[in-house]
């Protein structure tokens, strides 16, 4: 497989060595283990928490994790894992630690690059604490970014209203404002640079927050790789793996590129997830009537809710986040009856054992009976996890089912993809807006919306008057209009309108009954919807940049290249052939339906490797809320 | 990529410490020694540090001894490093004690911490701690029952070997006996068929002994008989004999 981007692997392997007193991890099974104590603060959590399991975080030896600022009582015998960012509070509360000797010694981390001063601060607490000896490491580990999927991530999640949507595009920001955003973002992708161990070619637009982004990290990367003396990009810094023998693009775009797919309504597992339930940093809370489980990072539990952690390891997860929902919920009964079947193999074994010298018939059996059984006993553990796995799919798929019933999503979805791909539409705007049984005032907003970014023509006067009452009627809070209003006279005067493509969406037939007896999930009245593969216009664009392909889109789009020598800023770009590797990231926001087309296209190109980072990831809930406030200035 | 810079840290602490004494702040460090040194030292870490190293010490002594318990002893037997069913044996108990001891020592720490009045985070910690001890005994636990679940199947392999030699031997003497038999069964049938031959000409001789017996019988009737008869016969001889004579005399005496 060509190409190094593997970001759980490399984020989780830069964490792991960390917390091994940033010494490479040994792979002995039986070593000695050693104890520690990790300290972090959100941002640090925020990190950690999609990539390693306290469960995994025990196995390295991690005995407590704590919250930088929350009351830590003195362990004086064991050393302390610091993965803080260098904040002045943070720095303060280090210092308070140091005099106040919590620890027997002190592994620094700081997830962003420290700056002198605040370093000296810290030297004179540990020389008036005298501690000096007992401050054993002080790492910039270059982590401040958030991965969530082994090609996806995110700037951050913590205070992300700093540099969300609305912070970028409101109309009062001030400049200073602005180069704070932008030092910010810049400051996390070159993060992600350092710890990728590649210097990328960039690409972006012209005249939006994406061109800013661009120059600045252009800039910093190019300060960098001059100073000899501390460049990150040497050769010895680079990660352990295959390379590709290319240079990855990195594309930025703007969100205002595309307005309508953060309003979609969705039809893909996990998009749906992010859509109708609460899920962020690949963990799902859902109001149950059970009592709280114990979550990982210290996070207050909370009554009556369930949390639910969607990894990695989970097969099923992996297998299915990009699915449609019904092939979910069909795979979820095949997996609850593929753990019944194996169930029943190991009761009957069970049984099988309990006859032992009553049975001529079980003697014999017994004789090959017995290596089953020591693989069925080595296997429970697996054939409860399963279970849980399967459980707990079952949970998040019939919660998201009984959205999708009580808000008709199905005739959401429908339609919206009729009108992004121009379709002839068999139903009107105006039934489904003022039917008060299809969807909240919110997918009614959203769904006017859509039609409004994706039309040609700009509705008239007495039709939009006309849907403004239907909306009104329906309780629908219309100040986001004012905000995309405002938006479409921009873009149109910018750029042409962005495609959606020729998208199908094939209906086919409801649910037939006979599939659904026996199965959890009664899906009659919802129809099952096949999407045909079409591209986002993010998708499009990273298309044509990646396979060099011209277009009047992206012709004009700046080129950045960090290694060479000023003066050759132009935009005809140098490398004439197709990038193998991507780096595609949505200044102002994206979310899971831009992903998992990325990922549809990624499948249909073999060999190529294509990451996805935003900003800040918002549903279309967030997002309605952020152009609300847009719209009401 | 992590960068270290604990270098630069170093350096920062020399130039504050430059700087303090050029502003003339000094630390009264003797001071604060004292003062760290007056700390408690908690006997929970070391303790649990000395479980550690016990279950250290036990997993070298099974690691070193691996190779040769495991082994299944080559017909050349000049290897000294050959163990006896009896070493194996010996090792097994002491491992066996030394993990009861060192499990023993763990749940010991464990109540300690239970009852000692300390913070709920060191309570947390001390758990953790010691459940990371559990599961490297555990681990070196897995060691030891996996190179004696290989002896033991060794073990039951040889048994079954010997049990299955033994079967044969006694498939072989079976074997050999029944040969034997088949043979003094077939010599029974040759014998009996001689004996039945024999009956016919014994029933011939005793019928011809039966006849010779009427016969002598007979024969001795008829001697009797004879006797008899040449007894009678003689006397008749006689008798004329006599009356001759005396026909004789009575005729001479006549003539006279």
């Amino acid at each position: 497989f060509v190409g190094s981007l593997f970001l759980c692997c490399i984020s989780a392997v830069a964490l792991k060595r960390m917390l091994n007193f940033n010494a490479p991890p040994l792979k002995n099974t039986a070593a000695e283990p050693v104890w520690k104590v990790l300290i972090y603060d959100r941002f640090g959590q925020d990190i950690i928490s999609p990539l390693l399991s306290v469960k995994e975080l025990r196995d390295m030896g991690i005995t407590l994790h704590l919250l930088l600022h929350s009351d830590r009582d003195p362990i004086p015998d064991v050393p302390a894992i610091y993965f803080v960012m260098p904040t002045e509070e943070n720095i303060d509360r280090i210092c308070q630690d140091l005099r106040n000797q919590l620890y027997e010694s002190y592994y620094l981390n700081f997830i962003s690059a420290i700056s002198r001063s605040k370093l000296e601060d810290i030297a004179s607490a540990a020389l008036a604490a005298n501690a000096v000896t007992q401050v054993t490491k002080v790492f910039d580990q270059y982590l401040n970014f958030i991965t969530l999927e082994d090609d996806m991530f995110i700037l951050c999640h913590q205070n992300k209203e700093l540099i969300s949507y609305h912070a970028i595009n409101r109309a009062d920001i001030q400049d200073t404002d602005m180069e704070a955003i932008m030092d910010t973002i810049v400051d996390s992708l070159f993060c992600f640079f350092v710890t990728l161990g590649a210097v990328p070619i960039i690409r972006c637009p012209r005249g939006n927050a994406a061109e800013m982004v661009a120059v600045k990290l252009d800039k910093k990367l190019r300060e960098n790789l001059r100073d000899a003396r501390n460049s990150l990009f040497t050769g010895d810094s680079m990660t352990a793996g295959q390379f590709s023998f290319q240079r990855p693009l990195f594309v930025l775009v703007d969100r205002n590129v595309d307005m309508a797919t953060p309003l979609h309504h969705t039809w893909t597992y996990q998009a749906l997830i992010h859509d109708v339930l609460d899920f962020h940093l690949n963990r799902v809370v859902m109001e149950e009537g059970m009592g709280a489980e114990p979550s990982a990072g210290a996070r207050p539990k909370k009554k009556s809710r369930k949390t639910y952690d969607l990894t990695a390891a989970d097969k099923f997860w992996q297998k299915h986040k990009g699915s449609p929902f019904p092939e979910v919920a069909e795979s979820v009964q095949e997996e609850l009856d593929t753990y019944r079947a194996q169930e029943d193999e190991v009761k009957r074994l069970k049984s099988i054992m309990g006859l032992e010298g009553e049975d001529e018939g079980a003697i014999s059996m017994l004789s090959d009976n017995t290596a089953k059984l020591t693989s069925a006993v080595s296997s429970l553990p697996e054939l409860l996890e399963k279970k849980r796995l399967i459980d707990l799919h079952t949970n998040v798929a019939t919660a998201v089912l009984d959205h999708i019933k009580s808000r008709k999503l199905d005739v959401y979805f429908e339609f919206e993809e009729k009108l992004m791909s121009k379709s002839t539409l068999d139903k009107s705007l105006l039934d489904i807006i003022s039917d008060p049984d299809a969807g909240t005032p919110e997918d009614k907003m959203r769904l006017f919306l859509i039609y409004y970014i994706t039309a040609q023509q700009a509705p008239s006067e007495s039709d939009l008057e006309q849907y403004k009452k239907a909306l009104l009627d329906a309780v629908c809070d219309l100040s986001p209009l004012n905000y995309i209003k405002q938006w479409k006279a921009f873009t149109k005067m910018a750029a042409t309108p962005a495609n959606y493509g020729n998208s199908g969406v094939k209906p086919m037939g409801l649910f037939s009954r006979v599939m659904n007896t026996g199965s959890q999930f009664v899906m009659e009245g919802v129809k099952n919807l096949v999407l045909k593969q079409h591209n986002l216009p993010v998708t499009r664009i990273l298309d044509n940049l990646m396979e060099m392909k011209s277009h009047p889109e992206t012709d004009d789009y700046r080129y950045f290249d960090p290694k060479m020598l000023r003066g050759s800023e132009s935009s005809i770009p140098r490398n004439k052939n197709p990038f193998q590797e991507a780096i595609v990231f949505v200044v102002g926001g994206g979310n899971y339906i831009e992903y998992q087309n990325l990922v549809d296209y990624t499948k249909s190109k073999q060999g190529k490797k294509i990451v996805y980072g935003c900003s800040e990831l918002f549903n279309a809930s967030q997002f309605i809320k952020q152009l609300s406030q847009l719209g009401q200035k | 990529m992590a960068v270290d810079i604990t270098l630069l840290f170093k350096a920062s602490v020399k130039t504050v410490k430059t700087r303090n004494k050029a502003i003339g702040i000094g630390f009264d460090s003797t001071k604060d020694e004292i003062f760290k040194r007056s700390r408690p030292k908690s006997g929970f870490s070391p303790r649990a540090k000395e479980v550690i190293t016990n279950i250290t010490k036990l997993k070298d002594f099974l690691l070193q001894h691996r190779k040769d318990y495991v082994s299944a002893g080559s017909l050349i037997s000049s290897d000294l490093s050959r163990m006896t069913d009896n070493d194996r044996d010996q090792i097994d108990q002491d491992a066996q004690i030394f993990m009861r001891t060192c499990s023993e020592a763990i749940k010991q720490l464990r109540n300690e911490a239970e009852k000692q009045v300390i913070s709920a985070q060191i309570k947390e910690h001390r758990g953790a701690v010691l459940d990371l001890i559990e599961t490297y005994l555990k681990g070196v636990c897995k060691l030891y029952s996996e190179q004696r679940a290989i002896r033991v199947k060794r073990m039951f392999e040889q048994e079954n070997q010997r049990l299955i030699s033994e079967m044969n031997s006694l498939v072989d003497e079976v074997r050999q006996i029944e040969g034997k038999v088949v043979e003094i069964s077939r010599l029974q049938e040759i014998f009996a068929e001689k004996v039945l031959q024999q009956e016919a000409e014994i029933d011939n001789i005793h019928q011809l002994v039966v006849g010779a017996t009427e016969n002598v019988k007979e024969g001795n009737e008829d001697i009797r008989e004879a006797i008899k008869n040449n007894a009678g016969f003689r006397v008749w001889i006689l008798f004329f004999l006599v009356m001759c004579s005396f026909s004789l005399l009575f005729l001479d005496w006549y003539d006279s």
